[in-house]
């Protein structure tokens, strides 16, 4: 049986969620936050984060797991740091979110800090995180 | 795969067990090198507890009854109590894990071993340690049940 | 005045170490040594964005890994460039194991007061490097 018959077969259950992390700009610091809160709250057991830089470093672990699992990548800005990575080490993203033109669409203020995160930033935190978390409930039922 | 670990991928983790070792059910190792065991930890149990920052380890000379408290290892997340899966003294403890206690991490069937010990009842304390494919299931059943909990 | 130095993260996202580094290279670049050090993405050196691959080619380099895994030191030296000065989070949490972080993102007390001392290290280090530069 070919590896592609097989991967068809797969029925997927989690979906890995890269994050960018950039630590340049505030919308790097939302994306750790919403990938999280994704993880951690929102989708527990039908997620896993993968580690941006371990998986650029060579990790075979978050590379594997995002050549067979469905990803989302989350990036602060148009550089699109994690959804180009991504493409090049493992492969296509089943989605991208780019957090500057989410929040703009949603007339969301960009944090002023990159440091910490107020309580009005929450708002942009759970913006993005439930973006994440449609998307994953999209590709998860798609692949049912 | 290599042939000298069985290997169980689970997300986006791997999980090795190294096929000539025994295993006691609280997750160490042990393999009989003439007269004398050489104990380490497991790789689930590496995984679990995260990254080494610290080992106590007992002394040489120590007798130590299976089951015994064997020392500590320290990470960012816990302190876990390790213990003894035979009953002997302790022969030599791995010194290098003092500037180098993420070998325990890294290496933990190779590098990271533990301790080594001359067993005082080997016949009767190896019955009760499990050959590498009966803890290869065993850890495949915790390993579901632990991630299904997150 | 041009800055001299460029310290970079890894900011991984599954331990606590990652948010840790993250914390002490702002806590650096902002207050300690805002007109002698940057930072910049670690993922731009990845895209081979040209800016962030001349900003590191042109300046000394230091990064600031969690753990052993070196993910910040590996991905400078895969853009071919040479890091000064590769520290870990895990060396300073050694020397300070009463420092244990609440959470991997809210450090809570303790993981800030290690920010701050990573911080300080960071900032010896900066000192050291200017210093061999001149």
């Amino acid at each position: 049986m070919s590896e592609e018959i097989m991967l068809e077969e797969i029925k997927y259950d989690k979906v890995g969620i890269i994050p960018c992390n950039g630590e340049e700009i505030c919308e790097g610091t939302l994306t750790r936050h919403a990938s999280r809160k994704v993880l951690d709250k929102l989708r527990p057991g039908s997620t896993v984060t993968i580690c941006l830089p371990l998986f650029i470093a060579g990790d075979k672990g978050e590379q594997n797991f995002a050549k067979i699992f469905p990803t989302i990548t989350v990036d602060g800005c148009d550089k699109r740091c994690s959804q180009l990575s991504t493409e090049r080490l493992s492969g296509k993203p089943s989605h991208s979110i780019i957090v500057s033109e989410l929040l703009k669409g949603h007339g969301i203020e960009v944090p002023q800090s990159r440091r910490t995160l107020t309580e009005k930033d929450q708002v942009a935190v759970d913006v993005v995180a439930e973006e994440i978390a449609k998307k994953v409930d999209e590709i998860l039922e798609e692949n049912r | 795969m290599s042939n000298d670990f069985m290997e169980m991928t689970y997300d986006k983790f791997i999980f090795r067990v190294e096929n000539s070792y025994l295993y006691h059910p609280d997750e160490c190792w042990v393999k009989r090198n003439g007269d004398l065991v050489t104990v380490g930890v497991t790789d689930f149990f590496q995984k679990t507890i995260g990254d080494v920052i610290f080992i106590e380890l007992p002394e040489t000379g120590t007798e130590l009854t299976k089951g015994d408290e064997a020392g500590m290892i320290e990470t960012i997340k816990v302190n876990v109590t390790l213990i003894s899966p035979v009953s002997g003294t302790i022969k030599e403890v791995n010194g290098g894990l003092g500037d180098n206690p993420q070998w325990v991490n890294t290496e933990p069937y190779g590098e990271g071993w533990l301790f080594k010990m001359a067993p005082s009842d080997w016949e009767a304390d190896k019955k009760e340690l499990m050959e590498a494919r009966v803890y290869f299931s065993l850890m495949e059943k915790k390993i579901t049940k632990e991630m299904a909990k997150e | 005045m041009e800055k001299k130095v460029v310290v970079l993260p890894c900011s991984g996202i599954g331990k606590a170490y990652g948010e840790i580094g993250r914390q002490a290279v702002y806590e650096l670049v902002e207050d300690l040594r805002p007109d002698d050090v940057t930072t910049t993405c670690l993922g731009r050196l990845m895209i081979d964005d040209p800016a962030a691959k001349a900003l590191v080619q042109n300046k000394i380099v230091i990064t600031i890994d969690g753990c052993t895994q070196d993910c910040a030191r590996k991905t400078v030296e895969s853009s071919g460039k040479k890091v000064e000065c590769a520290l870990r989070v895990i060396e300073a949490f050694k020397k300070n194991r009463d420092l244990k972080p609440e959470g991997i993102l809210e450090l809570g007390e303790p993981g800030l007061k290690l920010v701050h001392i990573l911080a300080q290290r960071l900032n010896e280090e900066v000192d050291r490097v200017m210093r061999k530069e001149q």
